[in-house]
């Protein structure tokens, strides 16, 4: 159990770090920090509010260590001040609306990359050098350098301009209520489409060339050669011999690739007027609402803490050797 | 150095990228010998179609898009070399003295290492941009390198732990070499392939990463580069109202940079790791198998 002990204090520094960056930034900027962070907040704010959410960043006339207490005192009792693009909304209210429609497409499409790309790659590697791997693993090392802004670009263009197939903004009819029916689901899972397949596209080129690079190396292993001689059929050698091992570090990749995920994620909701947190942060980067994109940076952080944690575990279960640690 | 390049080109992944990325050297250094007008100029009418004159098309604002993409190309080179570069050397750094010094050490650099790569990338570099204001692409570059060392870092660490087993790091220290002659003369040339793919894989990420954080409207909207074409593209809804043109050139420019970049990369990993080899090595090498094989049969058979 030390195992998932030490790697949560590892995450509660990691996260620290973050909040970190987010309280020295402002502070180390030419000029007055209250002037750079709440420029914009002039016109739409009364004065008292606007000081209200300097002390929420710790601008308060103390030493500076006073403040970053101040200032982690805020963060850790999530209060991340106000919007200032969306006053008098809080900053968590505005992130927490549009995190579930982030965590859903980034969710979906790295869980269908992950599983498709590795399944693919296992195949790509057991049949080394054969048509198949030979077709598949180069076209995967091209889609791998293709970012997601650019395939997002292409498939809005074709399927949502061009042939008009599938829906160019929005995450649902906005003629419908949100509840459980089939028709409100089928809307959220018919404008996903797109989405969806972008995000997945873009990483599961990554995965395939990961899982096929370890499956390599796991298949001249003695175990596997051991398998064979034992007369168990190609698909439990595969499966249980070669690709339960090779998925260890698979997992790594995995959770380093999460964060390009993310980011990969906030541009494909851009290119799709999808209500989720990139929207939200073009708009707020536009109007330089400053409160909104540090709160941003700790909410994705969580995020990203969070499915670390859950590796974690998977961690666990898929190395034995772990779990007497 | 010139032998090293015949090996390399050997490889025909290897030659394809070098060829794609020569291609957009060239075009960088002969911006303005084939350009004749001024990137941010009004030079027509607004989104104009590709016609022989204007063999890219027209923004919204009547700018040329060939102009653009080619002095964007200078751009996006030079940030991407730039940051490449600061990437690298962080990393490189960080990750040999990691490995090589090991103890306290390397479990401070490699904890840094670890926090580094859990904070989200995107996200972190959104915010250094936006405090930094309206970032000149020279900015994008710098920054981007601060914050991407860490994948880096961990890979060059890794490879030194297991050269620093070897035999001959071991006999360096017993023969009393001092610790800076092992780490440059013993250690470095045996990780110049992970180094190197540490840059040219660097240099692929900033490319589209300034792309990304321009074309959210983090980038200076004056410097021309594939990322505001892209940004100006979007605010004028360009896509929206057909004039596909305006996107067209500087995506295909990033894709074709990218997977040029990605082609030198994995040529070169294959040309260093044999066994990850696709296609026609392998091939071969089953082909002349079997040919062993029956030939060693029919020759038994004879014999019999």
């Amino acid at each position: 159990m030390s195992f998932i002990l030490r790697r949560i204090l590892f995450y509660i520094v990691a996260f620290l770090v973050a909040a970190s960056i987010n309280f020295l930034l402002p502070r180390l900027m030419p000029g007055n920090p209250i002037d750079i962070m709440f420029a914009n907040a002039g016109n739409s704010m009364p004065p008292e509010a606007k000081k209200a959410l300097a002390a929420t960043f710790g601008f308060v006339d103390r030493p500076l260590h006073e403040e970053y207490f101040l200032y982690l005192k805020s963060v850790f009792s999530w209060d991340f001040g106000v919007s200032i693009k969306k006053y008098p909304q809080s900053v968590l209210d505005v992130l927490m609306r549009a995190l579930p429609w982030t965590l859903f497409l980034a969710g979906t499409s790295v869980v269908l990359a992950f599983c498709i790309g590795s399944m693919l790659g296992v195949y790509a590697a057991w049949k080394r050098g054969g048509a198949f791997d030979s077709i598949v693993s180069p076209s995967a090392l091209a889609i791998q350098s293709i970012p997601a802004l650019v395939i997002a670009i292409t498939t809005l263009f074709i399927f949502g301009v061009g042939l008009e197939w599938l829906p160019t903004s929005y995450a649902y009819k906005p003629s419908l209520d949100p509840g459980w029916n089939w028709e409100y689901i089928s809307s959220v899972l018919y404008h996903a489409l797109m989405p969806v397949t972008t995000l997945a596209f873009v990483s599961i080129g990554g995965y395939l060339i990961t899982m096929r690079n370890n499956m390599i190396g796991q298949l001249g292993e003695e175990h596997v050669v051991m398998g064979h001689a034992k007369g168990l059929t190609d698909a439990r050698v595969r499966y249980n011999y070669a690709a339960r091992n090779a998925l260890l570090p698979s997992m790594t990749a995995f959770a380093l690739s999460l964060g390009s995920v993310m980011g990969g994620s906030l541009i494909t909701e851009i290119v799709f007027n999808y209500p989720g947190l990139g929207n939200i942060l073009f708009q707020g980067i536009i109007a330089r609402d400053y409160p909104l994109i540090q709160g941003q940076l700790i909410i994705m952080t969580l995020a990203m803490l969070t499915a670390n944690l859950l590796i974690d575990f998977i961690y666990i279960f898929l190395d034995p050797r772990l779990r007497k640690a | 150095m010139l032998k090293f390049f015949s090996i390399i080109l050997r490889n025909k992944k290897a030659a394809a990228g070098m060829l794609i990325v020569l291609a957009y050297i060239g075009i960088a250094l002969a911006a303005p010998l084939i350009t004749s007008h001024d990137p941010l100029k009004r030079v027509t009418r607004p989104h104009q179609e590709p016609t022989m004159e204007h063999v890219m098309g027209s923004t919204r604002m009547g700018r040329d898009v060939y102009t653009q993409f080619v002095w964007g190309t200078r751009t996006s080179l030079i940030v991407g070399f730039a940051a490449g570069l600061i990437v690298t050397v962080i990393g490189t750094l960080i990750g040999v003295t990691a490995g090589y010094f090991g103890g306290w050490i390397d479990e401070t650099l490699n904890f840094i290492t670890n926090i580094a790569l859990v904070i989200p990338q995107l996200p972190l570099l959104l915010v250094l941009a936006a405090f930094i204001g309206q970032s000149d692409p020279f900015m994008i570059a710098l920054i981007i390198g601060l914050t991407s060392w860490a994948w880096g870092a961990r890979v060059t660490r890794a490879q030194t732990l297991t050269l620093r087993k070897r035999d001959f790091i071991e006999a360096s220290e017993q023969i009393g070499e001092p610790s800076w002659r092992i780490i440059c003369v013993e250690l470095m040339p045996n990780l110049l392939s992970i180094i190197g793919f540490n840059f040219i894989g660097s240099v692929v990420y900033t490319i589209i990463t300034e792309a990304t954080l321009e074309f959210l409207g983090l980038g200076d909207p004056l410097a021309v580069s594939w990322g505001t074409m892209l940004y100006n593209a979007q605010t004028s809804s360009a896509i929206t109202v057909g004039a596909w043109w305006e996107v067209f050139a500087p995506c295909m420019a990033i894709v074709v940079i990218g997977i040029g970049l990605s082609l030198l990369n994995f040529g070169i990993d294959e040309v260093s790791n044999p066994r990850l080899r696709t296609l026609g090595a392998i091939n071969k090498a089953v082909k002349a198998q079997k040919k062993f094989d029956q030939s060693y049969k029919s020759a038994k058979g004879a014999a019999s």
